[in-house]
């Protein structure tokens, strides 16, 4: 569940730690095993990590039950984090947000997108804004999102 | 030594203490839940906030160091009222039911509660719930009583060595768990029953048979191992229903191994064997003590004692049998004027046995800086002692391993030296040779042409280099040819080394066997040669020969001879025995006979009975009294067993073996056999009968251990695949097997050793 390359950039962050230390690479170790499962870690990438750098599973599963951004279920292609903190709230985000809801439901577009509320993610300058996957796109109302969405496959 | 006043109170304290330990020691209650003085601070709880003079809000007393001329309140108004805090939110979440829970009348929370609960709670919104998982036979979860101390986390990670429990999730979310359908498998896991603060975690086999104030606690110790663990039975209308651990910390601190905590379950095991029996003409007919000791005089006198054949007269033991039991059979035996007395049945050649002495305590384990384990899987075999050792590597302390197969360990051992059982007399002669030449001894003439191979230099070097040294000699090389050269060698390198030894070939409670001097004399015969005497009586105390016996088949042979009168004392009901057995004597199991154990640092720990036997059964001693009564035998007048225990730790034991180790000759066959040796193991709950009828035990993982092992070099030779079994056990194919061996580790001894 953590591919040849993966493995090479883990081994990347261990050198970056004390000798022994390894599990210190476990965020970006789980990071990188999501990537190679589609998204989500299942059973196998949290067994795999955790044997890859010497780990008991549980405190392996600790660390990615932690933290938001590893998933534990399936994803669709494409998330779209939606900021929802002052700037953005200000600027309209909630009614883009139940916008956006709103015409995935109606679409049927379940599969291809989901919608995750998410605290600051920094672009208070283009609010309101989101991210979809790696990119971020701003300054949103209900004619841009029209576009985006149709523009996702 | 720094000086500090607590509620006004001038106490002394060592620099770097934490203040809990200081009002630990001083007898000033705390409250706490998440601090345990043998585990890593958390700090998590926050229910042992103290008042500090100078400090504006209180601090957790678990992690604050202590400072010269520190001023603490732990009962004053600013004290109270965080501690009242901290546990109304310690409740928002605990369910307060009490009744229903299985720790109510023990728990520390419910105790705590009393005195800083308010009386009402003033949470009304719903509360949270955490689905329960079945995490083995052992343990019951009950997880919304958690109150997230960690205690357990801490345990698995830092003293059972495998981190099996864990806190999932975040914030309202957390859960401690283990990873999603993981058991807990550890070999001390029944340790996190007993400092679960709550009702989350409880013992299973336990569950909702009593509360604790309806028990009483009987102060006693564990026999399975040679640790002598102490542990509390409790017990209610004459049975044991629950072990607990009772802290001694020269000898387990406070934990106890699984196999201590749960073997009680078969003392009211159905296959209890109840009342005495005699066989007449074939037919077992159940008859009072009386007419049964009568029966095994007149069959005694008939065989062995009117034709003055005593020396045609044997007794064999388990190891598991107390202080007591061994010295009065002995001492029956050699009042009749014989010395056929062993205890030593699991030892293919006794004449080659080994006498490596043990001479180290338990404790100064812990500071060890050196450890080379040979032949054993420590872990499961003598847990605590492994946990001691663990303790040293956990601070500094290497320790390498010469052993048959790659075992679990739960720290990271230096090397993991695999090599074929026929070729480990060869390394430590190796060994010896290097040390004998590094420090300028005489290099013995059989050793000149040797050639120390790599691992053996490393392994002198090592020894010679450590200060506090320890050679451990486990079980698995009892019976392989060459024994008693390693434990010769293992005792000249000790002395050139200046290492400690410990040997734990001989489990349970054999050292009290050798003290009571439960072991044949110069003139009397052995536990294998006793079998190949055709003797004519046999006294057998709690033996079961398809279990206990290295040769089973040609145990049961013996006893099974015609004109061989055999008085059978035994806890349970065993189909074999029935067979074999003239009379039948019920007697009675652990916690159910006052009695000794000796453990491996010699120490003698006596205890009392913590209950009556079931039925008609009646402690060995009692009825070994009895006998030698019968017998007319001189001094048997003992009224309590504590006579006998004083009068056999005085006794001279006779020579314990026939060989003297020192004089061992350690010539080294260089072109050494190649045969395939088979270590047997016994699963670590089926070494004794008690173990073998506790289900809850035999439901877990180690339990259910059942493999023979070898690797596929191995397995071409005797032409196997991993579907075949091997003498009953099924085959399983792994490299990490040494060359030549068969490692079987089984629960059942169904194989046949006529190899």
């Amino acid at each position: 569940m953590i591919s040849e390359k993966s493995k090479q950039t883990i081994d990347k962050w261990i050198a970056k730690y004390p000798k022994g230390q390894q599990q210190s690479a476990v965020m970006e170790a789980l990071k990188l095993s999501q990537i190679d499962n589609g998204g989500y870690l299942d059973k196998k990438c949290i067994e795999a990590v955790a044997d890859y750098l010497d780990m008991s599973v549980i405190s392996v599963a600790e660390v990615a039950t932690f933290y938001e951004n590893y998933n534990h279920k399936p994803v669709a292609k494409y998330t779209v984090r939606f900021c929802h903190n002052i700037s953005c709230m200000l600027n309209g985000a909630d009614n883009l947000i139940d916008y956006l809801e709103a015409k995935i439901n109606a679409e049927k577009l379940g599969e291809l997108v989901q919608v995750k509320k998410v605290e600051c993610l920094g672009a208070c300058v283009g609010a309101p804004m989101c991210q979809i996957n790696d990119d971020y796109f701003e300054n949103l109302n209900e004619q841009k999102i029209n576009e985006i969405i149709s523009g996702l496959k | 030594m720094l000086e500090i006043e607590i509620d006004g109170a001038k106490v002394s304290a060592d620099p770097g203490e934490m203040l809990i330990a200081v009002t630990d020691r001083a007898g000033i209650r705390v409250p706490r839940f998440c601090y345990h003085k043998h585990l890593s601070i958390a700090a998590n709880c926050r229910m042992c906030l103290v008042d500090i003079e100078g400090s504006p809000k209180p601090k957790p007393a678990c992690s604050t160091p202590i400072a010269e001329g520190m001023k603490i309140w732990t009962h004053n108004d600013k004290t109270k009222i965080s501690q009242k805090a901290v546990m109304e939110f310690l409740l928002i979440n605990h369910p307060l039911d009490c009744p229903i829970c299985d720790q109510g009348g023990e728990c520390e929370l419910q105790d705590v509660a009393m005195d800083y609960g308010a009386d009402i709670s003033r949470f009304t919104e719903g509360k949270r719930i955490v689905e329960d998982k079945d995490i083995g036979a052992l343990i019951q979860t009950d997880m919304t009583r958690c109150i997230h101390c960690t205690r357990c986390v801490r345990f698995g990670d830092e003293i059972a060595g495998v981190m099996e429990m864990g806190a999932t999730g975040r914030g309202e979310n957390l859960k401690i768990e283990p990873f999603l359908a993981y058991g807990i498998d550890s070999e001390l896991s029944g340790n996190m029953i007993d400092i679960c603060p709550v009702g989350a975690l409880t013992s299973k086999p336990f569950r909702y048979e009593l509360r604790s104030w309806q028990m009483q606690s009987v102060a006693g110790v564990s026999r399975h191992d040679l640790v002598g663990s102490n542990l509390l039975s409790q017990t209610y209308k004459g049975k044991v229903k629950r072990i607990v651990a009772r802290e001694n910390s020269d000898i387990n601190e406070t934990w106890i191994a699984d196999r201590e905590r749960f073997s009680y379950q078969g003392l009211s095991h159905e296959n209890r064997l109840l009342m005495p029996q005699i066989k007449i003409e074939g037919k077992w007919q159940e008859v009072t003590w009386n007419v049964a000791l009568d029966f095994a005089l007149k069959g005694l006198n008939n065989a062995v004692l009117n034709n003055k054949q005593t020396d045609r007269l044997g007794a064999l033991a388990t190891n598991t049998a107390t202080l007591e039991e061994f010295y009065l059979l002995q001492k029956i035996l050699r009042g009749v004027g014989t010395q056929n007395i062993d205890y030593r049945l699991n030892i293919k050649d006794l004449d080659a046995t080994i006498n490596l002495p043990s001479n180290i305590k338990l404790t100064d384990l812990e500071t060890l800086d050196y450890g080379l384990i040979i032949g054993a899987n420590l872990r499961l075999e003598q847990p605590l002692i492994n946990h001691r050792l663990r303790k040293a590597v956990l601070s500094g302390a290497m320790v390498d391993v010469v052993n048959v197969a790659e075992f679990d360990f739960n720290y990271q051992p230096n090397n993991h030296n695999i090599i074929a059982p026929n070729q480990i007399a060869l390394l430590l002669a190796g060994v010896l040779k290097v040390v004998l030449e590094s420090t300028q001894a005489e290099v013995l003439p059989d050793l000149q042409n040797l050639n120390p191979n790599a691992t053996a230099k490393q392994l002198a070097a090592r020894l010679l280099r450590a200060d506090n040294a320890v050679i451990v000699l486990g079980e698995h090389l009892l019976n392989i040819p060459q024994v008693a050269i390693i434990a010769a060698l293992i005792t000249q390198i000790a002395q050139h080394t200046d290492s400690k030894t410990l040997n734990t070939s001989l489990s349970a409670n054999s050292k009290a066997a050798d003290l009571a001097g439960f072991t044949p004399g110069r003139d009397g015969l052995d536990a294998n040669t006793m079998l190949t005497a055709q003797l004519k009586a046999y006294i057998l105390l709690d033996i079961y020969p398809q279990y206990d016996f290295y040769n089973s088949p040609k145990a049961i042979e013996a006893f099974n001879n015609a004109d061989t009168f055999i008085i059978a004392l035994n806890s349970f009901k065993d189909e074999v025995v029935l067979e074999y057995a003239d009379i039948l004597l019920p007697i009675a199991n652990f916690y159910e006979s006052p009695g000794s154990h000796v453990n491996i640092e010699g120490l003698v720990q006596s205890f009392p009975a913590a209950v009556s036997a079931p039925g008609e059964a009646k402690p060995a001693w009692k009825v070994f009294k009895v006998l030698a009564d019968l017998l007319q035998l001189p001094g048997f007048d003992y009224t309590a067993n504590q006579q006998i225990t004083s009068e056999a730790t005085m006794h001279q034991n006779p020579k314990l073996s026939k060989v003297d180790v020192s004089k061992v000759d350690v010539s080294i066959d260089l072109t050494m056999k190649k045969g395939i040796d088979i270590i047997w193991q016994k699963s670590p709950y089926a070494i004794d009968v008690l173990l073998r009828h506790s289900p809850a035990l035999q439901m877990t993982k180690i339990g259910q251990i059942n493999t023979a092992s070898m690797n596929a070099a191995t397995a071409k030779k005797l032409k196997l695949t991993q579907t075949d079994d091997y003498l009953g056990v099924p085959v399983v194919l792994s490299e990490t097997v040494a060359d030549d061996c068969v490692f079987i580790n089984a629960n059942r001894q169904t194989w046949d050793r006529g190899q």
